[in-house]
């Protein structure tokens, strides 16, 4: 494990401590089921924001990506009547087009992925808008959507009871949506450690010349890291949909910052190469463990804002340092030689 | 004048007294909920010597009506000594919301106050609240969930008394346009349609051009309404669903020099349209005691909280209208300052 994803793991043991301690109910089953429910999807969403960061890009726009898949799949089921089992394939594959388009802009016209994805920032809301089927169809406004196969998501297992263990502890509910975000992250932690196009991340996000030059289709790369990303905000939009039986036009706003700070947290370096998918996950519950710890406490939301961004910047600021000193470890060798 | 002016004071008391007989009504349905289960009222629960109820509010976004709502909450929940109170932020999303639903439950709060971003998608939440025996009192936005109480401002039959008021100050003909808030929120459906059922009931003469979204944003409702006269030259009214964007309009009448030439209405009724109406800019609102709303809530709650009344009791939900008058410069001496938000 990296010393950055320790740290981290060890910060987050010491804010569970800390607020086990402190914050009254903190320590209770029905918290940990709070945080596994409620932000499952924000590490489903850090995890796909890691892609565009490893590859040295951004993507501001998974926010409007969340809820423009959202409104797609309110549409499909509410208005066309679309079985759930034909909606789940169609909504990953519109986020991921979406994602994709993002990685178009990036690739072919060459713009900057933080302007690019600003653009679809604004297009993906504005089309969710467009399509809402709240405005189109009034009385939906009212109408929960209850197709077994979409609201199925939001399902509860009682894992301490199969394992025996509610006899001895009072064992949380694992929701699906947990086990959702476990199978993304084996399935994305695989693909970046042991295949090719894991490898050819790194490398792009080291160095997009040197890649290009050992032959790595970089294009390519760098289109599918933000087709990811857009796969994710799609799973994470399913099971928000799930969740509140209905979607709403603005659905995910803002999100893409929460999901941008839990991949820093997490260790993903914003100069590009260096991460992996613990750190993100993790993130997204660490911020999670805060905001519900300090509500316990009754500290005031803007407190728990401020707080949040002091991590943030001390997030930073480490990765800033472990940074610093991988270059003087690469670099020490060399000068000894001369 | 005198006269008249005591008449208004004496109807708007009226009102208000109104208003409290249908709260105790209100209160008798809750209690007397015609379910299959018996219900123990009085029987307190087995909490131990000094416990403390814990209650919170969770407003959909800081604003003048949910803020005035919580001062009259804290003003009926604090002398009582026994119950915690907090306001908490929505933050304009639902997911906020949500989480912020299941950490009062998991806290073990006695009684929720809600004011949800969305009926829908507040519904899941509730129902799990209402699993943990917690009470959820909604204000203003209803949800789809059937839940303990709901007190809400009287928004379909408020809005057809300002058409009607709109229209009489219009000589009952004319063009109307309609500043909205964006759609998917009950209230909206239930302030446009009171409004232009108003029209047909008491001014059909009366044409509505244009209903366009201004985002319940008093700037957002200036850029729109000039691109509505740019098309509309003629309009004699105009309805702000709320006072944010009436009071937009106003800025805009007053720029063009059509202060008196349009009859401009809101809704909700806080200090600055009502000042407004007093400086004769602003035509009317639709006035709702918002402190008195919060209190009412308030008082439910220390019953449900307090009485041992299980939040798995209600066989139906119980429905407060508030009652409201419709404040013009006529009658709005009347609104006495401890009563303005």
């Amino acid at each position: 494990m990296r010393s950055a994803s320790a740290a981290l793991a060890l910060f987050f043991a010491a804010t569970i401590l800390l607020f086990s301690l402190s914050a009254p109910r903190f320590a209770s089953a029905s918290t940990v089921e709070n945080l596994m429910s409620g932000f499952s999807f924000v590490a489903i969403l850090a995890m796909g924001q890691a892609f565009p960061i490893l590859v040295r890009g951004i993507d501001l726009s998974i926010g409007a990506i969340v809820g423009l898949v959202g409104m797609i799949v309110f549409d499909l089921s509410l208005i066309l009547h679309v079985p759930g089992y034909l909606i789940l394939p169609l909504a990953l594959f519109a986020g991921a087009l979406a994602g994709a388009l993002n990685g178009v802009l990036v690739v072919h016209l060459r713009l900057q992925p933080f302007i690019a994805t600003l653009a679809t920032l604004a297009a993906y809301r504005g089309l969710t808008y467009a399509i809402s089927g709240r405005q189109l169809v009034p009385g939906l406004t009212t109408t929960p959507i209850r197709d077994p196969w979409l609201t199925g998501i939001e399902t509860y297992f009682d894992v301490g009871r199969w394992l025996g263990l509610s006899r001895l502890v009072n064992m949380p509910w694992v929701p699906l949506s947990f086990v959702i975000m476990l199978a993304v992250f084996a399935v994305l932690q695989v693909l970046l450690t042991s295949t090719r196009f894991g490898r050819d991340i790194y490398a792009t996000g080291g160095n997009h010349e040197a890649a290009r030059l050992a032959g790595i289709r970089v294009n390519g790369v760098i289109i599918t890291a933000y087709a990811l990303a857009g796969l994710c905000a799609a799973i994470a939009a399913l099971i928000m949909v799930a969740r509140f039986t209905t979607a709403t036009e603005a659905l995910g706003a803002g999100m893409e910052l929460t999901a941008i700070a839990a991949a820093v947290i997490g260790g993903v370096s914003l100069a590009g190469g260096v991460g992996a998918m613990f750190g993100p996950a993790l993130g997204a519950f660490l911020l999670g463990a805060i905001l519900i710890g300090l509500t316990l406490q009754g500290v005031p939301q803007f407190v728990q804002q401020i707080i949040t961004g002091a991590i943030l910047l001390a997030a930073v600021g480490y990765d800033r340092l472990l940074s610093v000193r991988r270059q003087r470890r690469l670099s020490a060798p060399s000068t000894a030689a001369t | 004048m005198q006269e008249e002016k005591t008449n208004d004071r004496r109807n708007f008391l009226k009102t208000i007294a109104l208003g409290s007989a249908a709260v105790a009504g209100a209160g008798a349905g809750m209690f007397s909920a015609p379910g299959d289960r018996p219900i123990a009222v009085g029987m307190p629960r087995a909490r131990a010597e000094g416990t403390r109820y814990k209650t919170a509010f969770i407003q959909w976004q800081p604003h003048t009506v949910p803020a005035a709502w919580s001062k009259g909450i804290e003003e009926v929940l604090g002398p009582q000594q026994i119950v915690d109170y907090e306001l908490l932020d929505g933050q304009n999303k639902v997911e906020v919301q949500v989480s912020l639903v299941e950490t009062l439950i998991s806290q073990g709060a006695s009684v929720i106050f809600l004011q949800p971003i969305d009926s829908v998608a507040l519904a899941p939440s509730i129902a799990k609240a209402k699993r943990a025996g917690i009470s959820v009192i909604t204000l203003n936005i209803d949800a789809t969930e059937p839940h303990a109480s709901h007190v809400e401002m009287n928004h379909y039959y408020g809005a057809m008394d300002i058409a009607k008021a709109m229209g009489d100050a219009m000589g009952g003909k004319g063009k109307v346009a309609i500043l909205n808030a964006p759609p998917g929120i009950i209230i909206r459906d239930q302030r446009t349609n009171g409004f232009v059922d108003g029209l047909k009931k008491h001014h059909p003469d009366i044409q509505v051009v244009a209903d366009q979204v201004a985002d319940w944003d008093r700037k957002k409702a200036q850029d729109v309404l000039n691109t509505i006269l740019a098309a509309n030259p003629d309009l004699g009214g105009v309805y702000g669903v709320n006072d944010s964007m009436a009071l937009g309009a106003v800025d805009v009448a007053k720029e063009k020099g059509l202060l008196g030439k349009i009859a401009i209405f809101g809704n909700d009724g806080e200090t600055a349209a009502l000042e407004s109406i007093e400086a004769g800019e602003l035509t009317g609102t639709q006035y709702t005691d918002v402190y008195q709303q919060g209190r009412l809530a308030a008082a439910a709650a220390t019953v449900l909280a307090t009485g041992g009344v299980e939040a798995g009791a209600f066989a139906q939900q119980s429905r407060l209208l508030m009652p409201y008058v419709i404040a013009t410069k006529a009658n709005v001496g009347s609104i006495q300052p401890s009563q303005r938000w």
